[in-house]
């Protein structure tokens, strides 16, 4: 007889959920699970629910009735709401519980409210049971994961506000004619114009076109949706007044600092009378910053002497900091810096072959590591070497001092430019690694024919060599010759997988995240290493020419048969690692602490750490693919 | 009541039941008095509710009970209990008192439920239980005076919390509205400093003591 009675609860409480979505489209026996073990919680006004000191949420919880706060708390914020009311059907936390993580949010009953709880194991369950659910909470994470990327933007806008290069006045910024109405105009036909303008924010003038008012998209939620206002009423009753008013020979620098000082993303630009000339939105401002990267460029292929070089390379860092501003992907931003520090050092190069002949000499400058793989992050040391063909009749070895004398300039004005010299002498000055195309190939093939520990760790490094300059065919002459060498040797890409499979993702049984001793996780050994490493041998076994990771990937992936959407979740699971560590090191060089790729995962923000697990997840997958393969 | 119903002749003796629910009944018995003043966190209180074929205490039947516990200020669905009288009053009975312990027990309207549930208990088992009996219908306006300053109807306290249920004037549908508002009332009493089960026992007592003489 009790089953009677808990049937009708129970089903009193499915009827309830079917109200809301995602509930209403869960597969029938998912929501009978959470009917069944959610329990019902009365929440005074006032109270808090759910705090990041409370840890790990036990619960999950669904609004039965009332209405609950979600306030974000710390400066670790992670959505771009400073506070956000969930009504009935609304639930919380899914980010927190799914990662199994504190709250970021603090939750509040803001009326008396009763509220459904499940335990979290029944949460986590009930994501494995039910596709609909998962995929709600999936693109509820995913939602985040964009506001985070906002989010980073803004972190880095008030340094990238200040840069010197924003002379340019304001007059000058401003492209399109203003678009505005006047304060009598109705609300409807404001928006109307917005949405079709396609713009963000409406200025309001009187007859004489001078600014009365302005109304930004942001806007529109408190005062216009929620409160329900009539539209047909003047949009003079909910513009904001009085709003900040630059004159146009103001500079773009003193209107990134009225938008910092008073937390405005729209300026109104006015000429001398007064009248509106356009509207600066902070958008423009980061534009603006995107002319660097070719100021920067042009500086650098302009430079005579080192100075010049030392300037643009202090550049290339400001540069790289005002892109994470821009919010631009770890893979471009990357990219970016890359270009510009091979840019760099050819010109470097060019400067030091005026001073040191190499007239007649067939070479090409190699790039090994990180730098050979387009992944230079902003610490990196040099890796370099040289590759040349002696002519028949040339003298051997004073060809070769006079390459090593070239090769030792450039180390020092490298060196100089910020990229200090290489503790493991991996320079192109070092005669170990300025060789002819034979001898490269003899060294290779050694290293493949007897791998020991030290012939493994070599190939590591110098297999992902790259042309930075000089003559490229070089290079391909010696790819080629790798793949199909190492392809022939099994045993050695056996010995290369069991090396790369030494190090295992830092994801713990119990707790997130397995950390060393001083609390942190190294990114570089423990994250991005674990996919260079792989990558390099299934580029090595499809035959795929690029040294990048990404692309080794990409392509050696594909030639593999690996499912495309497996493919791109691996490279996200690698820029995400990329992109935390760019981060740390532009955050630690500013506070002149050099940037050791070491980060605690205690100081990451919620989503972060989902993601950087998530991404962990991925190499592990890797690994495991390389496992079988090798029968590892 | 009581006198009356002895004297017809019409009650059970236990002795004349099952072996299974004299059983029941013994270790029903046998549990020990709730704690009274233990908080409202570590008591399982349980909401009891009746439907019957009128409001007339001396004409009408009980037709059926139902309740519905609240544990740790929770109501979980699957912690309830419901049965009709027919056609086994005494099992459903027996059952009640199994589900709901030594209480404490929570009512809305205790001089119509409790009065009725106590005759049956006494025709059917031949015993009253010696539960700590709540009733929100004194607590509620005590505790949520903003909302009702006086003793109202179940529908108008539904009304100011604004629950629903799934069925009214079903003795479960209407425990589970009861229910609700006691968790409501739990959390008030909580920042009233009323912490424990004989706190509000006294609080309905002097409510019933200040109408009696207001």
């Amino acid at each position: 007889m009790p089953a009677a009675a808990s049937e009708m609860l129970v089903g009193a409480s499915s009827d309830f959920l079917t109200r809301f979505s995602p509930f209403n489209r869960m597969e029938p026996e998912a929501l009978a699970f959470l009917a069944e073990r959610a329990t019902l919680a009365f929440h005074a006004r006032g109270s808090e629910i759910l705090t990041p000191e409370m840890g790990q949420p036990t619960h999950f919880h669904i609004v039965q009735r009332g209405k609950v706060q979600a306030r974000q708390l710390g400066p670790a914020s992670v959505t771009d709401y400073a506070a956000m009311t969930l009504g009935p059907g609304e639930c919380f936390p899914i980010g927190a519980i799914a990662a199994q993580r504190p709250s970021t949010n603090a939750y509040v009953a803001v009326e008396d409210s009763f509220v459904f709880q499940l335990p979290a194991e029944d949460f986590l369950r009930l994501m494995q049971m039910s596709p609909v659910f998962q995929v709600f909470c999936t693109q509820y994470i995913a939602s985040l994961l964009n506001q985070s990327r906002q989010q980073l933007q803004s972190t880095f806008a008030q340094r990238a506000a200040e840069q010197q290069t924003m002379t340019t006045p304001l007059g000058q910024l401003v492209k399109k004619a203003p678009i505005f109405v006047t304060p009598d105009s109705s609300i409807r036909a404001a928006l109307e114009k917005m949405s079709e303008m396609r713009i963000g924010c409406m200025v309001i003038t009187d007859a004489d076109r001078k600014p009365l008012g302005i109304l930004t998209q942001s806007d529109l939620l408190p005062r216009v949706v929620l409160p329900g206002i009539d539209l047909q009423r003047p949009i003079g009753d909910v513009m904001t007044a009085t709003p900040h008013v630059m004159s146009a020979s103001d500079s773009a620098y003193d209107a990134a600092l009225e938008m910092a000082t008073h937390g405005v993303r729209h300026l109104l630009v006015v000429d001398s009378e007064g009248r509106l000339k356009g509207v600066v939105s902070e958008r423009d401002l980061f534009a603006l910053q995107r002319i660097g990267l070719r100021q920067i460029r042009s500086s650098i292929e302009g430079a005579d002497d080192l100075e010049a070089l030392q300037r643009a390379s202090r550049d290339i860092r400001q540069l790289a900091l005002n892109l994470i501003a821009q919010g631009i992907g770890a893979e471009q931003l990357t990219q970016f810096i890359s270009a510009l520090n091979d840019a760099l050092t050819c010109r470097i190069i060019d400067l030091a072959r005026a001073k040191h002949d190499l007239y007649g000499i067939d070479y090409a400058w190699l790039a090994f590591g990180s730098e050979g793989r387009h992944e230079q992050t902003l610490s990196s040391d040099q890796d370099n070497g040289i590759i040349y063909v002696c002519p028949e009749g040339a003298d051997p070895s004073a060809l070769k001092s006079r390459l090593l004398a070239c090769a030792k300039k450039v180390n020092e004005d490298l060196a100089a430019c910020g990229f200090p010299l290489c503790k493991g002498n991996i320079m192109a000055s070092n005669p170990e690694l300025c060789l002819t195309l034979d001898e490269w190939k003899g060294r290779f093939g050694d290293w493949i024919r007897e791998p020991d520990p030290q012939a493994l760790l070599n190939a590591t490094i110098f297999f992902d060599y790259r042309v930075l300059c000089g003559n490229e065919r070089l290079g391909d002459q010696l790819r080629a010759w790798l793949n199909r060498t190492a392809k022939a040797y099994s045993n050695f890409l056996r010995l290369m997988a069991s090396n790369a499979l030494q190090v295992a993702p830092p994801l713990g049984r119990i707790r997130d995240f397995v950390v060393e001793d001083d609390g942190t996780i190294d990114l570089k050994k423990s994250g991005a290493r674990l996919f260079v490493d792989v990558a390099r041998i299934l580029a090595l076994r499809a035959d795929v020419a690029s040294s990048s990771t990404v692309q080794r990937l990409r392509q050696a992936g594909t030639r593999m048969g690996m499912p495309a959407e497996e493919i791109a979740a691996l490279i996200d699971g690698f820029h995400f690692i990329q992109l935390l560590r760019l981060r740390s090191q532009h955050l630690d060089t500013e506070h002149d602490a050099p940037g050791d790729n070491r980060i605690d995962p205690d100081t990451l923000n919620e989503l972060d750490r989902r993601i950087l697990k998530e991404a962990f997840r991925q190499a592990r997958k890797l690994q495991l693919r390389l496992k079988l393969d090798y029968q590892l | 009541m009581k006198w009356l119903t002895r004297l017809l002749g019409n009650r059970t003796d236990t002795a004349s039941l099952d072996a299974a629910l004299r059983d029941a009944i013994a270790s029903w018995e046998a549990l020990a008095a709730p704690e009274l003043g233990s908080t409202h966190f570590e008591t399982r209180y349980v909401v009891v509710n009746t439907e019957a074929t009128g409001l007339d205490l001396d004409k009408d039947r009980l037709l059926a009970v139902a309740a519905i516990a609240i544990d740790r200020e929770h109501l979980s669905p699957q912690d309830s209990y419901y049965a009709p009288l027919e056609p086994d009053a005494a099992t459903a009975l027996t059952n009640l008192l199994t589900f709901a312990g030594k209480g404490p027990v929570v009512v809305f309207n205790a001089s119509f439920n409790r009065s009725l549930l106590e005759r049956a208990l006494d025709e059917r088992l031949g015993l009253t239980p010696d539960w700590t009996w709540l009733d929100l219908h004194w607590l509620l306006p005590a505790l949520y005076d903003e909302h009702i300053d006086g003793p109202a109807r179940l529908a108008d306290w539904m009304k100011a919390f604004g629950i629903e249920t799934f069925q009214r004037h079903h003795a479960l549908g209407d425990a589970w509205a009861i229910a609700q508002l006691m968790l409501a009332a739990q959390a008030r009493a909580r920042a009233l400093g009323l912490n424990t089960p004989r706190s509000l026992a006294d609080l309905e007592h002097s409510r019933r003591q200040l109408r009696r003489h207001g």
